[in-house]
């Protein structure tokens, strides 16, 4: 479970990163950040796995206040939260495999658990065959399958995705997308950040909307995709559609505070 | 992860990264090879010095000249209360004669000129045989030297003395030189652990991502430059054997490089400057990284002036 109390962020110079955001999020629940560049979505990710501290509030992560852990003690926070992002992240002159298993290397887990467990993860991202390949061989959405698998190594209970699909095309963004579901489905509770307002509208479920740091909506959104299928059964769909302005989405009216400042404007 | 597994990663993560950042490594490796081999040099030098005249002082002696026309009954009695002295080992009594005999053999181009030289052209003298480590031989000099007999007391120990002082400035120097010169070669390792760290900041970031401790992130780096540092270390090792072998064959029979090549450093000091090039590079190493902030997470560095969102 994640929990927010009154949680800002500012940084020097005055600006906000977020403001004043009160949230729970559920174990196994899966959420979608959405709002404008800019809106906060990627600070409100590194303030959960303590990339960045809160100027005010609380968080709690599984019951454990993240703001106030020791630096000592983050390395031990990450490896229960798995995180991806738009530009993957992996490192250039290591392996499928050593990418995979660097945390299961630094656990100090034996190398032939090491070899299941990554054949094991990479299968599920469907990318066993591809072990010994090196990132630059791969596509983006090989790219990106091999930082989820990297994510999920440790079974984390947490995993973020700050815009996953953002340097993929319609068709590996869905295949990506419905991978995601997949593992979410499995009790992973998943944060997912994007702009893709297309991605939302198909797979629905919780919607938290940022705008200038503001928690501007919180509401669950029907999909149009049948979530109970699996990455292997999914049909083709049609592309994505980005559309920032999707009123659909943000059906809550911006806080009051908020309005009458756009009213003075 | 054990210790031994870590240690183990560290290993193959620096090989790694040395290999792969060859030229800067190279260059950490020669600066500390340099210093060490100077550094190194001056304590073979100062060495051999210091056995040359350790021998020399346990052949030297005091040698009492008496006055000509001196008889044999005062020699032997002056021979008589030197020896007495619990210090001294042996009395030897050289004659005239003996005297010329033994310029003559050591000296043999120059035996004509004490020809014509009158009756006693090399005065009597008594070798004295001391302990030079024993106290009281000033005194017990100046005792002889006030004899009316004796004209002069030859006492080795102010030469050897002055020969001791110039090889302990001489090591002293080099160790100077050798501590400055280190110390460059830590900046210089410093400097390209703190680039490979800079190269590789990205792969910090993710390192540190997934859950990596400081110990973990960190132990390559220090690995790296403490491998740099024994490579140093054994490189000027190697130099200065092959240095001294080929000072030994080709002035092997001249008297100063024979003597200050006379041996080589022993094992102790041999794995001694192997070990401090260790140490230095460990040093370098902790030095770079110990502010170093690697691609900080978990309070990252904030944007300045709030220029940009953190979007």
């Amino acid at each position: 479970m994640i929990e927010l109390y009154g949680v800002t962020k500012r940084y020097p110079g005055g600006q906000i990163g977020l403001l004043d955001v009160d949230l729970e999020i559920e174990t196994g629940q899966l959420c979608f950040l959405t709002g404008p560049s800019g809106a906060g979505k990627t600070t409100f990710l590194e303030l959960i796995y303590r990339e960045q501290l809160p100027t005010e509030g609380q968080i709690l992560v599984n019951g454990r206040n993240v703001s106030s852990l020791p630096p000592s003690k983050i390395p031990y926070l990450r490896r229960t939260i798995g995180v991806i992002f738009q530009d993957f992240r992996l490192i250039p002159r290591k392996t499928v495999f050593e990418n995979v298993t660097y945390l299961l290397r630094i656990l100090g887990v034996d190398a032939k658990t090491q070899k299941e467990t990554a054949y094991e993860t990479l299968r599920h991202v469907g990318l066993a065959h591809r072990m010994n390949a090196f990132p630059s061989q791969l596509s983006g959405g090989e790219q990106q399958r091999v930082a989820i698998a990297r994510a999920l190594i440790n079974r984390p209970d947490i995993l973020l995705a700050d815009e996953p699909t953002g340097n993929l095309d319609p068709g590996l963004s869905e295949e990506i997308l419905r991978l995601l579901l997949d593992i979410h489905r499995e009790g992973t509770t998943i944060i997912l950040a994007t702009h893709d307002r297309g991605l939302i509208e198909r797979v629905g479920q919780r919607v938290l909307t940022l705008d200038q740091g503001r928690l501007v909506g919180d509401r669950f959104v029907d999909g149009t995709w049948d979530l109970g299928a699996t990455v292997d059964d999914a049909t083709p769909s049609e592309p994505a559609i980005e559309d920032e302005t999707d009123p659909e989405v943000e059906t809550e009216p911006p806080p009051a505070e908020e309005a009458a400042e756009e009213d003075e404007a | 992860m054990t210790f031994l597994q870590a240690l183990r990663y560290f290993a193959k993560e620096a090989l790694v990264n040395m290999v792969r950042s060859w030229k800067v490594s190279l260059l950490a490796v020669a600066t500390i090879a340099t210093s060490l081999f100077l550094a190194g040099a001056f304590v073979l030098i100062s060495g051999n010095l210091s056995e040359v005249v350790r021998e020399w002082r346990g052949e030297s002696k005091i040698v009492v000249y008496f006055a000509e026309g001196t008889d044999e009954v005062t020699q032997k009695t002056i021979s008589g209360r030197a020896a007495e002295a619990g210090f001294v080992r042996a009395v030897e009594l050289v004659d005239s004669e003996t005297a010329q005999q033994r310029f003559a053999t050591s000296f043999p181009s120059m035996a004509g000129l004490l020809e014509g030289w009158g009756d006693e052209p090399l005065p009597a003298s008594l070798e004295i045989d001391i302990d030079w480590q024993a106290e009281g031989i000033d005194a017990w000099a100046d005792t002889l030297r006030e004899d009316p007999a004796v004209v002069m007391v030859d006492d080795d120990r102010d030469w050897l003395a002055r020969l001791q002082t110039v090889i302990l400035v001489l090591r002293g120097l080099g160790l100077i030189v050798g501590a400055i010169l280190l110390l460059t070669a830590i900046f210089t390792i410093a400097s390209v652990i703190r680039l490979t760290a800079y190269l590789y900041r990205d792969e910090i970031a993710v390192m540190r991502l997934v859950g990596a401790t400081e110990f973990f992130i960190r132990g390559p780096f220090w690995a790296e430059g403490l491998f740099q540092g024994l490579l140093g270390g054994l490189s000027a090792l190697l130099a200065l054997a092959v240095g001294h072998t080929v000072v030994q064959r080709r002035y092997g029979d001249e008297l100063i490089p024979s003597v200050l090549a006379e041996s080589f450093l022993g094992p102790v000091e041999a794995l001694a400057l192997v070990a401090l090039g260790g140490l230095a590079g460990f040093i370098g190493a902790l030095v770079s990284l110990r502010r170093e902030n690697l691609g900080q997470t978990g309070a990252r560095r904030e944007p300045k002036g709030g220029a940009t969102a953190a979007e």
